[in-house]
């Protein structure tokens, strides 16, 4: 099982070695796909493979030791209603969470695909995209 | 007429504008979508569609820079010669008599780091909002007020009128960044080391790439513009048709352009959008759609092309010259295709144009002609096919007069 996760660290947590922890108490696979820390703590994104049980106890244990755990589905928001479906943010994503449809030409946003890596956000000139993280 | 139609149209003589407009008023046009005729055309020939179909519907949405709009917003007590004006924080050009306003879609608030401008605030009227006009004067005799801070809306102002001087651009050139930081373009986030192309057409939607010659299409033309109707009034500024072109007569650089004309009150936000680029500023998104009759087998034909028979050339953006070495050309089926290769890379391809919405109003414009809603109009004057393209440059008043 994987699961993409999106995690919040205060100033404290920063500091904990959980990556280690994952791998080394619960059995998971970590990879990291995106991290960032600044003056009022860190943000990390990542994906985690393993037993379902093993993710569960995981998540437990990263939210026992002060991490903020959200799904990647609210990592980046697209407001539909905004959206002109051009497609400029198509070529810069990483990963081709958006994507044209071949037949009606809308740009689909795939949030599965989504790394929250935020490229998109200025590249849209009818700013229909949010980074939420 | 019916009869006469296709005897004309099987005697090579085609059919007149006039007989094709007449049709459609009584509701027996045949009309297709851009979308639809070019099946058509593949399945039976130019020939065949030549006589059975009529107009063919055309669209584009896109960044259109060369926009704008004028407003008369109507007169003070005490009266106001409006020297300056801003809309929403955005300056408007008020050397227009007393209460008329030009507002430009690329001009810029002052305040807020190139994210919000003219396009902005025209997309904001459109849907109905109330914006801010501040406005100062020197005071004179007649016009006495010299401030003013008020709301304005479409419903408070006598005229607001979309006057566009460059839209529809027939074809636009593709960009790309060959240097090793992001670059920041009217033609969107430019990656670095051909990290990506981006492009800005509807291709074989398109208006004026539907009738490269300007046949059918000219001044007083009738247009979808914005959601509402409006006029082709002149050519497009930067007019530049002798650009080198396939054999079926298609440009294959920025060719013609329009310059538009229509009432903003009738408009729809669906298809006028205020847009930020990056550290360039703003734009207009703008709808368009032109018919097209049918009036010969070569219309016909020119109505016919595909995506693989356009062509546009890709163009370093990291080259900040006016002339920049084009790289290669590339077809709109490839651009379309979401990869192009460029010094043996693959390189993902973005559109900047709308195609979902340029098919949307090619669809619309269909149902309105066929509604008997949207009435076409013959040009009163062709377009230019001799207009040179000059450039600017340094030079001495003499020179300038040569």
């Amino acid at each position: 099982m994987k699961s993409k996760l999106v995690l919040s660290f205060n100033p404290e947590a920063s500091n904990l070695p959980i990556t280690h922890n994952l791998i080394a108490k619960h059995g998971l696979l970590v990879n990291i796909l995106r991290a960032e820390i600044d003056e009022v703590g860190g943000k990390m994104v990542i994906e985690v493979s393993g037993k379902p049980e093993g993710i569960k106890e995981g998540i437990g244990y990263l939210k026992e030791s002060g991490v903020g755990v959200r799904p990647i589905k609210e990592g980046v928001r697209r407001d539909d209603e905004v959206c002109t479906h051009c497609g400029a943010c198509v070529s810069v994503c990483p990963t081709k969470a958006l994507t044209v449809d071949p037949e009606t030409k809308k740009i689909v946003f795939n949030e599965e695909k989504c790394v929250a890596c935020g490229v998109c956000i200025d590249a849209c000139p009818p700013r229909a995209m949010e980074i939420l993280i | 007429m019916k009869q006469a139609r296709r005897s004309n149209a099987k005697a090579g003589r085609g059919k007149s504008f006039g007989e094709i407009r007449a049709r459609a008023d009584e509701g027996n046009a045949v009309v297709m979508t851009a979308m639809e005729f070019k099946e058509y055309v593949r399945a039976n020939g130019a020939g065949k569609a030549a006589k059975e179909v009529d107009i063919v519907t055309t669209g584009t949405f896109g960044a259109m820079c060369s926009s704008g709009a004028y407003f008369n917003v109507g007169h003070s007590d005490p009266p106001m010669k409006i020297q300056k004006a801003w809309l929403d924080g955005v300056p408007a050009y008020a050397g227009l008599a007393a209460v008329d306003l030009f507002l430009g879609a690329t001009e810029l608030d002052e305040t807020n780091n190139m994210t919000h401008g003219g396009a902005h605030v025209i997309e904001d009227l459109v849907r109905g909002k109330a914006v801010r006009l501040r406005a100062t004067a020197h005071g004179t005799d007649c016009y006495p007020l010299r401030e003013m801070d008020t709301y304005v809306s479409l419903k408070t102002m006598n005229q607001a009128v979309l006057m566009s001087p460059r839209n529809a651009y027939q074809n636009y050139v593709a960009a790309t960044n060959s240097s090793g930081k992001t670059l920041y373009t009217y033609m969107g986030k430019l990656l670095p080391e051909f990290g990506n192309a981006t492009y800005s057409c509807a291709g074989e939607l398109s208006p004026l790439l539907n009738d490269p010659y300007y046949r059918t299409i000219g001044i007083g033309s009738r247009i979808f513009l914005g959601g509402g109707e409006g006029f082709v009034v002149w050519e497009g500024t930067q007019f530049n048709p002798g650009v080198a072109r396939t054999p079926r007569g298609v440009p294959k650089r920025p060719a013609g352009s329009l310059a538009l004309m229509g009432d903003l009150k009738q408009m729809d936000p669906e298809y006028v959008k205020g847009l930020t680029f990056t550290r360039y500023g703003s734009s207009l998104g703008i709808g368009i759609g032109v018919p097209v009759p049918v009036v010969d087998e070569n219309m016909a034909n020119a109505c016919s092309v595909t995506n693989d028979k356009i062509v546009t050339g890709l163009f370093d953006y990291a080259q900040q010259r006016r002339a920049r070495p084009v790289l290669r050309d590339v077809t709109y089926e490839e651009l379309n295709s979401g990869e192009i290769e460029v010094k043996g890379k693959a390189v993902p391809t973005s559109s900047l144009s709308s195609l979902y919405k340029a098919m949307r109003i090619c669809e619309v414009l269909k149902e309105r002609i066929v509604k008997g809603k949207f009435k076409m109009t013959e040009p009163v004057e062709k377009l230019p096919l001799d207009r040179p393209l000059v450039t600017l440059d340094v030079r001495t008043e003499k020179e300038a007069m040569k």
